[in-house]
């Protein structure tokens, strides 16, 4: 029986869910907002996704696995915007001092880490397993150099299968993927 | 021993702030509500008018087209083509609706949303050939409006001479096109470079991982 019920056009169950994790969306924003503004910008549009995700989900996706992408995906379009726009310093500038320190602190310690590498800690100082990175965004789990030789190998040869079966000027003009 | 040190400063962060104040039900009955992609991503609006658009001068040329056909009058051609046109179009824009599908995008796994977004991005870019196409049938049509308005015997001399009206439709659509690639598309153009970048950027660090 679904017991969600609706006020105002908004479910229910979203906004408790949404209530409960957004701890986790702040985790994100410590990671890749400079401001209070960028901050506050990325939190709500992280929201909003997740809201949006959860209801347009499928049957067999998870609501957990919604929101943690809805995270991943805003981050990486705010990591873009940012990158377009014009070059200006960038520094930390939040509103409450101890905010400010331990934003600091963070930045220091990490140093110039990638989108990539801010994924992983993401997962890593939220205490989620490491192969959910694969859930999230797609992207295969690291591998130590002996699989990746025969792995590099494997993907080759299927690289070859594919590709005899398509004419590849067709399949990029017809498949949009 | 890094990490160690970084889990001590994620732990440090204060529990409550400005920052991170909890969320109250107010706040999130209006954040739900918002279109979390901004507007250089957010197509669908577009898309939508310009099959509205579409839509609309694909019927008006329609009924033109029949009416020519049983009076068997001049313009036959230029209406066959505008309607193979119009219906291209139409075609191409609902597909990429529909392949871009706004209510989902956010709940793909990061690659595929990027992969998604660069491939709807490229082909709203090669929309505006068609538009450019379009717009040449169009002002082909403006012109011999108001020449009929104000030259009748140039009208003539032009509505008799498939070449030159042919001609100033490849002039009008090229000149639409340059126009089109210096204003509008430079914007989408680093759009999709930049996507393109980021997504080149993770696939190389995670298989250099």
């Amino acid at each position: 029986m679904n017991n969600s019920s609706k006020k105002g056009g908004f479910d229910v169950d979203i906004r408790s869910l949404l209530k409960i994790q957004h701890k986790k969306v702040y985790a994100i924003c410590r990671l890749f907002a400079d401001t209070y503004k960028e901050h506050q910008f990325l939190f709500t549009n992280i929201m909003a996704a997740a809201s949006q995700n959860i209801r347009g989900r499928r049957e067999n996706s998870d609501k957990q696995t919604l929101v943690l992408r809805a995270c991943i995906n805003m981050a990486a379009l705010h990591s873009i915007t940012t990158e377009m726009a014009p070059v200006v310093e960038r520094s930390i500038q939040f509103k409450s001092p101890d905010y400010q320190r331990s934003m600091t602190r963070l930045r220091q310690s990490m140093g110039e880490a990638s989108d990539y590498e801010k994924f992983r800690l993401f997962l890593e100082l939220e205490k989620m397993p490491a192969e959910e990175l694969t859930h999230l965004t797609g992207l295969p789990l690291s591998r130590n150099a002996v699989g990746k030789k025969k792995e590099k190998e494997t993907d080759r040869a299927q690289l070859r299968k594919t590709s005899f079966n398509f004419i590849p000027y067709l399949k990029q003009k017809l498949v949009w993927n | 021993m890094e990490l160690k040190k970084l889990q001590e400063h994620w732990d440090s962060f204060p529990e409550v702030s400005m920052e991170e104040r909890p969320i109250l039900s107010s706040d999130l009955e209006k954040i739900v509500v918002k279109n979390p992609l901004s507007d250089a991503f957010y197509l669908r609006r577009r898309l939508l008018a310009r099959i509205i658009v579409f839509s609309v001068l694909w019927i008006v040329n329609a009924i033109q087209l029949r009416s020519q056909w049983i009076s068997d009058g001049p313009d036959i051609s230029e209406l066959i083509a505008l309607f193979g046109l119009l219906t291209y179009c139409l075609y191409f824009h609902i597909r990429l609706l529909f392949f871009a599908d706004y209510p989902t995008l956010l709940s793909l796994p990061l690659i595929s949303f990027l992969g998604k977004l660069e491939t709807v991005l490229d082909k709203y870019i090669t929309s505006f050939k068609f538009v450019s196409g379009l717009a040449g049938f169009y002002v082909l049509a403006l012109i011999q409006y108001l020449l009929f308005r104000t030259n009748k015997g140039a009208h003539e001399t032009l509505s008799h001479n498939d070449w030159y009206k042919w001609l100033i439709l490849i002039f009008i659509s090229v000149s639409v096109d340059i126009l089109l690639l210096h204003s509008i598309i430079p914007k989408y153009r680093k759009l999709l470079a930049g996507v393109r970048k980021y997504k080149e950027g993770i696939l190389v660090k995670a298989q250099n991982k």
